[in-house]
């Protein structure tokens, strides 16, 4: 051990070195967000809770029942019900998502040839029971309505979730089947 | 002594303890602030305002908890230990002076006094540890009593270089000594090794073995729950401000200081507890910096650094007073 060596060792350089860091941080500004008093904005094409597009037109959803985003959900949290209408047309019935199972992947999103449905920036949701997470097509309508309202809904569609809708034909009411 | 001389040492007990006990409870929202700050966290934040309330609702939190005794516990070491360390951390108050002249025991062997509660303090660790049948208890008690032997020892001795400095081991007279220069700088090897075996001595980080979260889930408190767990950690907390005290009175001139305006003989008190939690605040920055010692390290430091140094110290002090 050189001289300098044990010089450092008897003057406790090294620890001092260590309390000069640790007090360096403790002037310095903290960095927690006081969560439920400062809210930080979600980033835009953060994804959250689940909503069925309401399609500005008709009003109603834009969902065609086609399943293929129940066909491509990995955890299985779709559930789609048809029935056949006059015309031959395809009802949808029922259309539920069971949100504790998602994994917020948005496969469905992706996969929905209509743009009809879409995950929100709302991600503050809970409850005291399951079923309050089995949302029904008018609880996901609705969620349209809440966090989505006006312009916002179909920009965030168009700005993150590749716009299927531009690909294809989007649907309307004289739409000739499926 | 007489009725009256009873009743003032009486009431001014109750005073100093029910003072000293809120202290005690408010430096440990003290400590999480310190620490968290140091961390870049915030501390206790939301009950209160910035948290201020924090230690009233640990308490009421912790008295109205389960008492859970373990089914193979030795039942009545098990009751009587967290209370040990408790009375023996608070009745080392009663010689510390205070301010000129005021402690509750003017005692002659002051210092011996306190070495000798702050012993009997391990005490509670070893026995808690022991009763709880559990083995990490009983792996915390018995790193405790290894670890408070030797430090007691090197804490001791650094001791006796003030006693020879002062020619008294009355606190009171300790103090009085310093008029002409605190001893910390004479004293300055005795300070180092003094404090250093004080961390030791409370069990405090870097030298938590006895607790050691990260390998004895909570070493000697692992099976104590709500209120006696609550009291083992007032007694840690409360050997902590005694160390301090004693830190600050044989080392920095305890009440003395220069008169603060308009606060008469008070302005010793202010002088005594800002030195105080000088030496409280170090206690947790170091908390926040250092890490654990190995056990190893820890006995190698303690037998073959400190004693040594504390003996050196004190050869030095006596040359130094012959000539």
């Amino acid at each position: 051990m050189s001289v300098v060596e044990l010089v450092k060792k008897v003057l406790f350089m090294e620890v001092l070195q260590g309390l000069a860091l640790t007090f360096r941080h403790m002037v310095s500004p903290s960095v927690t967000r006081q969560y439920p008093l400062e809210k930080r904005e979600p980033f835009p094409g953060s994804r959250g809770l689940h909503a069925l597009v309401r399609d500005a037109e008709t009003g109603k959803e834009r969902c065609v029942g086609c399943g293929l985003c129940a066909a491509m959900c990995p955890s299985q949290c779709i559930h789609i019900y048809t029935s056949e209408g006059d015309d031959h047309k395809k009802i949808v019935d029922r259309y539920e998502i069971e949100v504790l199972r998602c994994v917020y992947c948005a496969l469905c999103v992706e996969a929905c040839p209509y743009a009809a449905l879409t995950l929100t920036d709302h991600f503050e949701y809970c409850g005291y029971t399951r079923d309050e997470f089995y949302y029904t097509k008018e609880r996901l309508l609705e969620n349209w309505d809440k966090y989505m309202a006006g312009e916002k809904g179909m920009n965030y569609i168009k700005n993150f979730w590749r716009p299927r809708s531009s690909d294809f034909a989007a649907p309307s009411p004289e739409r000739k089947g499926p | 002594m007489s009725v009256s001389a009873m009743l003032l040492v009486f009431i001014k007990t109750i005073l100093v303890v029910s003072v000293f006990l809120i202290h005690v409870m408010y430096v440990q929202y003290f400590e999480r602030k310190v620490i968290g700050h140091m961390q870049s966290r915030m501390g206790p934040m939301r009950v209160g305002w910035h948290g201020l309330l924090q230690p009233i609702a640990d308490s009421i939190k912790l008295f109205f908890k389960e008492d859970i005794i373990p089914s193979a516990a030795d039942r009545p070491i098990f009751y009587i230990a967290p209370i040990i360390g408790v009375i023996a951390g608070v009745s080392s108050v009663a010689v510390i002076p205070l301010w000129e002249n005021f402690s509750i025991a003017n005692l002659n062997v002051g210092i011996l006094y306190i070495l000798a509660l702050s012993s009997i303090a391990s005490y509670s660790v070893i026995l808690g540890g022991w009763a709880s049948n559990s083995k990490y208890s009983f792996l915390g008690g018995l790193r405790s009593s290894a670890q408070v032997i030797s430090y007691e020892i090197a804490m001791g001795l650094s001791l006796v270089g003030v006693m020879m400095m002062a020619g008294s081991a009355n606190l009171n007279d300790i103090v009085k000594a310093q008029a002409n220069g605190w001893f910390i700088v004479p004293q300055i090897i005795a300070f180092v090794v003094f404090f250093i075996s004080a961390l030791a001595e409370t069990n405090r980080v870097p030298f938590d073995l006895p607790e050691a979260e990260t390998e004895l889930v909570s070493g000697f408190a692992t099976e104590y729950s709500g209120m006696r767990w609550a009291l083992f950690f007032m007694a840690e907390y409360a050997g902590m401000f005694v160390m301090s005290g004693l830190a600050a009175t044989c080392f920095l001139g305890g009440w003395s200081g220069p008169q603060i305006p308009f606060m008469g003989t008070m302005s010793g008190l202010i002088w005594f507890l800002m030195k105080l939690y000088m030496f409280i605040f170090i206690y947790f920055w170091i908390r926040a910096t250092l890490p654990r010692y190995r056990y190893d390290q820890l006995m190698g430091l303690g037998w073959k650094i400190f004693i040594p140094l504390a003996l050196l110290n004190i050869v030095i002090t006596g040359l130094v007073k012959i000539l």
